[in-house]
Parts: C-alpha cells; sequence; structure tokens
C-alpha cells in the first residue's frame, strides 16, 4: 500500500443473491430445495480507486447504483466477492446514528454506549465527554433518560457522538440533516474540522450541493462502475445534466403511455354506448351522466396534451385552462441565442417567446401575462402586458410575442412559467405549470430566491461588481 | 485467533457497556426490579423440591440443596444458549450498519447471563447456610475454576447457535426443545448413582455432567472436586469454544447479508 493512500480500492466486485421466495426455516431449505434458486445481481463490476490521506471523497449516482454498497464494504460490514479493499488506520462511520441506545437510559451512559460501540475505550470516552456534551447542546438533559428526549435532541445527542470519534477515516451516509438549521450548520463546521485536522472522509449524499461544499473530489458510480472521477463542481454538473435528460424521457415515455391509454379508452366509451341502448332509460340517464363525467376529464386531459403539442419543454404537471376564445398556439423557452432550453445561470439572458390566435371574429381586448412559480410553490414574479402600457391590450388575429430578460436575477432552484391570457378575471387559455427550468448560481455571493442588483462602496469606493456571465 | 482476542480486548468497553445495559435494562420498568433475578429460580426450586421430596421421593438427604447447587449453573447455561440464538438476530440495525467484532455480541450476553448466575450464588449461600450443612473453605477455592469452565462452554455453544440462527430461523425453537430435554439428561434432580448401568456412559457424553457434578461436590458434598470430572469438564470446554470460534468466523461474513 502506498503510504500516501488512505484507502486503496483493486477492482472490487460484489454481487447479492435475490431469493425468488426465500425460505429461512429449516424444513423449508430442506424440503422445498427448489425455492431457494435464486438470482444473482451483480451491484459492482469492477471499481478501483486510491484516495489520499487528508482528501475528502463524494460519491454519487441515481439510487441503487452500488455507492451505498462501497461504502458497506469500505466498512467492513459485507466483503467483496472479488477484489480487495485496503485501508490505513482506523475508521468510523457516520451510517447508523444512536446505535444501542436504551430509553431507559440518561444520556450520560448512552454516550458510553454508543461511543463503544464505536471502538473507544472508557478512558477515550471520559476524554471526549464534555466534547460531547458541549457539542449536543444538551447539558441541561444529559442525565436524565434518552425516552424523555424529542426526537431532535435524540439525534443530535447520537451526531455529537459519532462525529467526535476521532478516526483516521470517516464514512458518512446521508445523514447531514440533523436537528435545526443551527446544528445542522454547526455539523457542517465541525466536519470541515474534521477535515482540517487531516481525517479522510467519503461521503454518499444526494445533496450535491453538500458535495460541493465539503469534497475535493467527486466519483460518480454508474451500473457498478465508476463514470466519472474528479473535481466536484464539474462532475455534479454532468450528473445533473444526465438526471434531466433521464427525467426528461421518462416523462416523455409517460406522454406516450397516457395518448395510448386515452385512444384505448375512447374505443371503450364508444362500445359502451352501443350497449347503452339496449339497456333501460334509467340506467341510460345514469350512464349518461357518468358518461358526461367521463368525457369532462377526456376533455380535461386531451387539453393537457395539447399542452405537449403546442410546447415542446412541457412537463408533466403542465395543466391547461380557459374558453379558448383566443388560444395559444407555441410557447417557449430559449437562451440568448434563440435555442430551447430548460437550464440557466443567475445572470443569463432569458428569452420566453408565445404565440397565440384568435378564434373568434369579435374584438377582445385583455392581456398576456407570464409568471415564474419556485417549485414549492412559491410564487417569485408576474408581469403582464396590460400594466407595462396601462391600458387593456387589443388583440390581433395572430401574433408572435417575446418577452426578454436580460439578466436573469433568479437564484439556485426550479422554477415553473405560467402564461395567462386573459381580461378581468376571464382567462381565455391559460397555460399553467407550463415550462419548467432550473437554475444555477455559479457564485455564492448571494443567497435567497433572487439577485436584487446592487452595488458595494467601501469609503466610497465602488468595488468591483461580480458577473455571473462568462 | 490472536489477533481476533486482540481486538476484542480493544472493544472491551463495547462488552462492559452491553452488559451493563442488559442487567439494568431488563426489569427496569418492572415492579419488584432486579429481585425478578432471585425470585424466577427461587421458585422453579420450590416447584421442583415439593415435587422430587415429596410426591416422588427420590430420598437425597436434603434435596433443595442438592438441588440448588446444580440448578443455578444449569439456568445460567441454558438461558446462555437458548437466549442466545437471537442475541444476533436482536441487533440487526446495528450489524448491518456499524462495523464491529460480531463476537462481541455472543461474549456479551453471556457475560450477562454469568453476572445473572453471581448474583443468584448469593441465594445458594443463603440456603446453604439456613440448611445449617456448614462450607468447607478450601472447596471453595475450586468454585471460580468450574465457573470459568462452563462460562467458556457456554461461549462455544452461544457462538454456534447464534450464527445458525441468522441462516435458519427455526434454529431458536429447536433449542428450546433441546434444553428442555438436556436438563433431565443432566444428573440436577437426581444423583449420577440412581441412572442404570448401561446409560452411564451415554450420560457422561453430555458436557454438562461433569461440570454439574463438580459443583454438587463443592457446594453440597462440601469436597474438593474430582480433578478427572474437572479436568474432563475443562476439556469439553475447550472443544466446544474452539469449534464454535471458528464456525463464528466462518458464518460472520455474511450476517449483515443475510439479515
Amino acid at each position: 500500500m502506498n503510504p500516501e493512500n488512505a484507502i486503496e480500492v483493486k477492482d472490487l466486485k460484489k454481487k447479492f443473491k435475490i431469493y425468488f421466495d426465500k425460505g429461512h426455516m429449516l424444513k423449508e431449505r430442506l424440503i422445498f430445495a427448489n425455492r431457494n434458486k435464486h438470482e444473482d445481481r451483480w451491484v459492482l463490476n469492477g471499481i478501483s480507486f486510491n484516495i489520499k490521506k487528508g482528501e475528502a471523497v463524494g460519491l454519487i449516482g441515481r439510487n441503487g447504483c452500488g455507492k451505498s454498497t462501497t461504502l458497506k464494504l469500505l466498512n467492513r460490514i459485507i466483503y467483496p466477492n472479488d477484489g480487495s479493499v485496503a485501508i490505513a488506520g482506523k475508521v468510523s462511520s457516520l451510517i447508523e446514528l444512536g446505535a444501542g441506545f436504551h430509553e431507559d437510559m440518561t444520556g450520560r451512559e448512552n454516550i458510553y454506549i454508543n461511543a463503544s460501540i464505536f471502538g473507544l475505550t472508557k478512558k477515550e470516552i471520559d476524554e471526549r465527554l464534555d466534547d460531547i456534551i458541549r457539542f449536543s447542546e444538551l447539558e441541561e438533559f444529559i442525565d436524565n433518560p434518552v425516552r424523555t428526549y424529542s426526537s431532535g435532541m435524540y439525534m443530535r445527542l447520537a451526531f455529537s457522538v459519532a462525529i467526535n470519534v476521532d478516526a483516521d477515516v470517516l464514512l458518512i451516509d446521508e445523514i447531514l440533516a440533523v436537528g435545526d438549521v443551527n446544528f445542522q450548520e454547526k455539523c457542517f463546521q465541525k466536519l470541515k474540522d474534521v477535515k482540517q485536522s487531516g481525517t479522510t472522509i467519503v461521503i454518499v449524499s444526494h445533496s450535491l450541493s453538500q458535495i460541493e461544499k465539503i469534497c475535493d473530489r467527486c466519483i460518480w458510480i454508474e451500473n457498478g462502475l465508476i463514470r466519472e472521477d474528479g473535481a466536484p463542481r464539474a462532475i455534479c454538473k454532468k450528473y445533473l445534466e444526465s438526471m434531466e435528460y433521464d427525467r426528461l424521457e421518462r416523462a416523455e415515455q409517460e406522454y406516450v403511455m397516457q395518448k395510448e391509454a386515452e385512444e384505448r379508452k375512447k374505443k371503450e366509451e364508444e362500445e359502451a354506448k352501443k350497449q347503452l341502448k339496449f339497456q333501460k332509460e334509467e340506467a341510460k340517464k345514469k350512464a349518461e351522466e357518468e358518461e358526461r363525467k367521463r368525457a369532462k376529464e377526456a376533455e380535461r386531459k386531451a387539453r393537457n396534451a395539447t399542452c405537449r403539442d403546442i410546447c415542446s419543454q412541457c412537463g408533466p404537471d403542465a395543466r391547461r385552462e380557459g374558453t379558448q376564445e383566443i388560444a395559444i398556439t407555441a410557447a417557449a423557452l430559449l437562451n440568448h441565442q434563440k435555442e430551447e432550453c430548460q437550464k440557466f445561470h443567475t445572470g443569463d439572458t432569458m428569452v420566453i417567446s408565445c404565440s397565440y390566435e384568435k378564434k373568434v371574429t369579435e374584438k377582445r381586448e385583455g392581456t398576456l401575462s407570464v409568471c415564474f412559480t419556485r417549485s414549492d410553490w412559491v410564487y417569485c414574479s408576474g408581469f403582464s402586458l396590460k400594466l407595462e402600457n396601462g391600458i387593456k391590450y387589443q388583440f390581433k388575429d395572430k401574433e408572435q410575442i417575446e418577452l426578454k430578460i436580460d439578466s436573469l436575477p433568479l437564484l439556485e432552484g426550479k422554477y415553473y412559467i405560467d402564461f395567462i391570457m386573459e381580461n378581468d378575471g376571464e382567462v381565455y387559455d391559460a397555460l399553467y405549470n407550463a415550462i419548467g427550468f432550473s437554475v444555477e448560481t455559479p457564485s455564492r455571493h448571494s443567497s435567497g430566491m433572487v439577485e436584487i442588483p446592487h452595488v458595494w462602496k467601501i469609503d466610497g469606493i465602488q468595488m468591483k461588481q461580480i458577473a455571473y456571465k462568462e | 485467533m490472536l489477533q481476533k482476542f486482540r481486538e476484542l480486548y480493544h472493544y472491551r468497553e463495547m462488552i462492559i457497556s452491553l452488559v451493563r445495559r442488559d442487567l439494568r435494562g431488563r426489569y427496569k420498568a418492572s415492579v419488584l426490579g432486579f429481585l425478578w433475578t432471585f425470585i424466577n429460580p427461587l421458585c422453579q426450586i420450590l416447584v421442583y423440591t415439593f415435587v422430587f421430596q415429596f410426591v416422588m421421593r427420590t430420598g437425597i438427604e436434603q434435596f433443595s440443596v442438592y438441588l440448588i447447587s446444580g440448578m443455578i449453573p444449569w439456568i445460567f447455561f441454558s438461558s446462555a444458549v437458548s437466549g442466545g440464538t437471537t442475541c444476533i438476530k436482536n441487533q440487526s440495525e446495528m450489524v448491518k450498519k456499524i462495523y464491529f467484532p460480531r463476537e462481541v455480541l455472543p461474549v456479551s450476553f453471556v457475560t450477562s447471563a454469568f453476572v445473572n448466575m453471581l448474583f443468584c450464588f448469593i441465594m445458594i449461600f443463603m440456603v446453604i447456610a439456613i440448611s445449617g450443612r456448614g462450607f468447607s473453605p478450601v472447596a471453595l477455592l475450586f468454585l471460580p475454576l468450574v465457573m470459568i469452565v462452563e462460562y467458556v462452554m457456554a461461549l462455544g455453544f452461544t457462538f454456534i447457535v447464534s450464527g445458525l440462527t441468522i441462516y435458519f430461523r427455526d434454529m431458536e425453537h429447536i433449542v428450546g426443545v433441546i434444553m428442555m430435554a438436556w436438563i433431565y439428561l443432566t444428573p440436577i434432580m437426581y444423583t449420577i448413582d440412581m441412572v442404570p448401568e448401561a446409560l452411564v456412559s451415554i450420560f457422561n457424553l453430555n458436557p454438562m455432567t461433569p461440570v454439574v457434578q463438580t459443583y454438587q461436590k463443592i457446594l453440597y458434598y462440601k469436597e474438593i472436586p474430582n480433578m478427572e470430572t474437572l479436568g474432563i469438564a475443562a476439556l469439553f470446554a475447550l472443544i466446544i469454544f474452539i469449534l464454535g470460534f471458528y464456525a463464528f468466523r466462518k458464518m460472520e461474513r455474511n450476517f449483515a447479508e443475510e439479515l
């Protein structure tokens, strides 16, 4: 083993047995020998990597890609079928918090039990006891039984024990969501201290921002193989793009399936109509009512489907409403080069394009509104044609409208755009959640929802603006 | 093997903590609390004494003293082994998520049963004192020795059954049945002299026979134990321990996956 390395993993392979019908009883094992048929599923197909001492590495990948298995192999909870794992020094894990806690015993006693499971001796625990209690902020309650603790207190105590086990290698599996915001921040800070002191850290997490914050390096595992290995910022970006691609593909599939289902339904309805003729009037009435309902639903669904027809960027959540007297015929979200785009950075140029057609001959006036909503349903901003001109807009027969945002002020998150054409509450056509897009904020000088344009001055000298555009 | 022992020694605080947790946690919520440690075997002994002294009449002088000196060690052995079947299964969350030498679990389980037996010895001494039979101080010096032998033997069995239970879940019921029969194959409620000549050799194959006989020699007969009997017991214990230890090592690699 290279003395510079803390972890050396060589050609690691692991399979699990998937039993079709697993018998745990002796009888079942003997009598139904054929029930023990199983399928081997290879979770890891030979991965190799070295981690240097003091390095912090994040493992990412979709569910079931083998990253947790890798962590378990590093932790010696399970053993590989092939290949080898070598670790220099003491390993500690933040995988299971609060192992061995006994409800009836006090916080202090539980610290001893829990820490001893991590392999500390009594002397070592004595040395750390004060640190652990101070870190958990449970000084007043430490001699109360753990069953009187709230779940937050419980987790705080458990985390404090685990993080205070000084190890050479620390393995972490998705647990940084402990306690309130202040405590989370504290855990994060502590983790940074641990890293500073030279501990090698391996983290499995779905929170890419956490990985970007802590790790120097990122390994992307896919189908039991390493897909990419390198700087977190570059890899996380690629990973996100790949995930987004998958999501769109899945949405496409659902869309196709939905259409098929509708066609099937239509056929069934026709057959049902034929049958209904032979039935009594009363039943007919009822059926008609039902059918009306069904038709309504189908209509609603059809509208939804048309969302896709007018805008290829529509997600599965898109919804359409309105009288259709004036109908939107196309909508698109574009970048500064007028290409369809659903990923933006704060400060990017964004162009929203929308075409409509008036289906009635009479005059119609009103407004087009474009609204932004964040994925957690926080309404961010909305602007309409009417307000800008002060007077209502007279709709033409056919027109294309473009809305340009020079520097997108929205900060990191997922957002949806709504298009609404209406006149004093009479909705002609509305596309809710029509287009979803994600925003990334490359620099962390701002937080929250929007970046308000601002200038810093120190002693009268204006500071250089941070440019988001590259 | 030596390396494993060193690692276990490093994890001694975990063993101590688990034993303490088990002993303190066991009766925490009940009214009589720790007294149950005494009440349970006491009731058992009262029932057996009634049956064997007044109904079936074994003719053993001061039967209750004879019974208790074999019964308390037996209760330790049987509770360690039959309870030990599930000692890993019950900690599945821990086994699946954290690394520690898996031997810690059976060791701490057997140790906690052992500590329980030590408490029960207070009761044995009280019964002997009341009976007026008295003690032999020299014989008592051998008591720790036979206790250690029994501990090692119980540990060996627990290694085997706790590991097997992970692979065959009905192991715990099988062990329960075996224990029920085993107590009657061990000279606890009768003396070995009562066993028909032809069957004695079979009885001698029972590893618990020499252990229980040694306890009775020390406590009931107030004599220095027969060295040959003690030696056989120690040999049995050693073989079972080594067997159990290696079987456990073979089985433990897949615990996390089988659970």
